[in-house]
């Protein structure tokens, strides 16, 4: 875990910001992270965890939620949820990092804004669309389901790489090819260390947007979270239902969380921007 | 069959799901926009509660519309009632965050001067600080209104109507012949709606540009 990590880092992001006199900094994106921020949720979740057991514990359950939730298929649902964000992420990363430097080489450039706008009609197609459009051709299945949530999340991650390539200075990428590197090295030294912390939003993006998709993999016959729900929903079972709701969102706040904390650990010092 | 003999075939209830669809977002992305506007307004003077808006925005983003759904349905029932409400909520966080900084980024300075030529605190809030905020609050109501689109079609497992209820049949029998053709029409007739939206909420602000930008 990497929970005691920011101990060192919270407070000293605290104090700069509490400075007496200075001014208020002008700059909206400088998110403000404190200690209190980063135990405050995984706090809030616990508390949520603990009031849904209690109440769990109490509630009666008629034999079908019994079987439904019987035989550590509840954690089996758990840990099928986790491995089906965490797999489906680092296929997005294959792909959209790699066609992200594609697409800003020479001959694809012109594709870029095509592919990769912000706004682009990638975005508008629905997700339980894309899961049930891959279910239906392949089958539904773990493998299917996968398919689809990378289909869904490869646009935006995608736009997120093209941009951090195209925020460095290609004077300096052409400096750097002058001097005689290789494209290689001039990929990995100089254009791509500018680009990381929007790839590293990229990935927070993708882990979020995933995790949600993954709920609706238990319609692509995937397994997940998503399964209580579905049959909580579908045979009238409250109680199935909010153990499956409350399950999915302690998970996706947890996995917004570590996402967030990941970005802010491992994206590169840079000293002059906190002055 | 072909997909378009299908949709030759059933063109009438494709349209009539698509209508419902339409019918069921649209109010949604109204309740959202108002809602996330007066939020925007509530929090815009101290940035203690911005930030807390801000913050909130990201975390419901974060959390998948189906488990909102599923949360909702204890409280208010099957049907309509939790479609609306998950719809409404799922639709606040982008508005209400690009108000608090529409608002905000406008700064204090128009607002002070419009006081200084004595308009009231309504007034100006009216007449200059919203219509600074506008484009960026048009901009959420344009994301929400994509995303709600989107996550109709999953509320469609709860309340019937829609274009999800076309692939929700799909998927409850992917070995029929028209599982495909249903899921493609429902599909694709998300993604037109989606557009249509988007070109609504673009037409909006071309219409209201002048407007905003002299106030």
């Amino acid at each position: 875990m990497t929970a005691p990590e920011p101990t060192g880092e919270a407070p000293e992001r605290a104090g700069d910001r509490g400075l007496p006199g200075a001014p208020p900094p002008p700059r909206p994106p400088a998110r403000p992270v404190t200690w209190q921020k980063l135990t405050f949720l995984p706090a809030v979740l616990v508390g949520v965890l603990l009031v849904t057991w209690l109440w769990f514990r109490r509630a009666d359950l008629d034999p079908v939620s019994r079987s439904v939730l019987a035989g550590g298929q509840v954690s089996g649902a758990l840990w099928r949820h986790v491995g089906l964000t965490v797999v489906s992420t680092l296929l997005v990363l294959a792909v959209a990092v790699p066609l992200g430097v594609l697409l800003t080489r020479g001959a694809f450039r012109g594709a870029a804004p095509a592919v990769a706008a912000p706004g682009g009609t990638g975005r508008v197609v629905p997700a339980i669309g894309l899961l049930a459009l891959v279910a239906v051709w392949l089958g539904g299945g773990r493998r299917a389901a996968l398919i689809g949530i990378v289909a869904y999340a490869v646009p935006p991650v995608l736009s997120h790489v093209v941009a951090g390539l195209n925020a460095g200075d290609p004077a300096a990428a052409e400096a750097a090819r002058r001097l005689g590197m290789s494209s290689w090295d001039v990929l990995v030294r100089v254009e791509l260390p500018p680009a990381v912390p929007l790839i590293l939003a990229g990935v927070r993006t993708a882990l979020v947007l995933n995790v949600g998709t993954a709920t609706l993999a238990a319609f692509a016959g995937g397994g997940g979270l998503g399964v209580l729900i579905a049959t909580g929903v579908a045979g009238r079972r409250m109680p199935v239902l909010v153990l499956g709701s409350v399950l999915t969102v302690v998970l996706a706040l947890l996995v917004d969380w570590l996402a967030s904390l990941a970005e802010l650990l491992l994206r590169p010092r840079d000293p002059e921007a906190d002055g | 069959m072909s997909f378009w003999e299908y949709l030759g075939s059933r063109h009438q209830q494709v349209l009539a799901d698509a209508c419902r669809h339409a019918s069921t977002v649209f109010p949604c992305v109204v309740a959202a926009a108002v809602l996330g506007v007066l939020i925007g307004v509530v929090a815009r003077r101290s940035e203690r509660a911005g930030d807390l808006v801000t913050t909130a925005a990201s975390a419901v983003l974060a959390v998948p519309p189906l488990a909102v759904i599923g949360l909702l349905v204890p409280v208010v029932g099957l049907g309509v009632p939790p479609t609306a409400a998950a719809l409404t909520l799922c639709g606040l966080p982008p508005v209400a965050r690009n108000a608090v900084a529409g608002l905000r980024g406008a700064g204090p300075a128009p607002g002070d001067a419009a006081r200084g030529a004595g308009m009231s605190r309504t007034a100006r809030l009216v007449r200059v600080e919203l219509p600074a905020a506008w484009p960026s609050i048009l901009a959420g109501v344009r994301v929400s209104a994509r995303t709600l689109t989107g996550v109709a079609a999953v509320a469609a497992y709860v309340s019937g109507p829609g274009l999800g209820h076309e692939i929700f049949r799909g998927l409850a029998s992917p070995d029929g012949a028209e599982a495909l053709h249903q899921v493609l029409a429902g599909t694709l007739g998300i993604v037109v709606l989606a557009l249509l939206f988007d070109a609504a909420c673009v037409l909006l602000g071309r219409l209201t540009a002048p407007g905003g930008g002299r106030a």
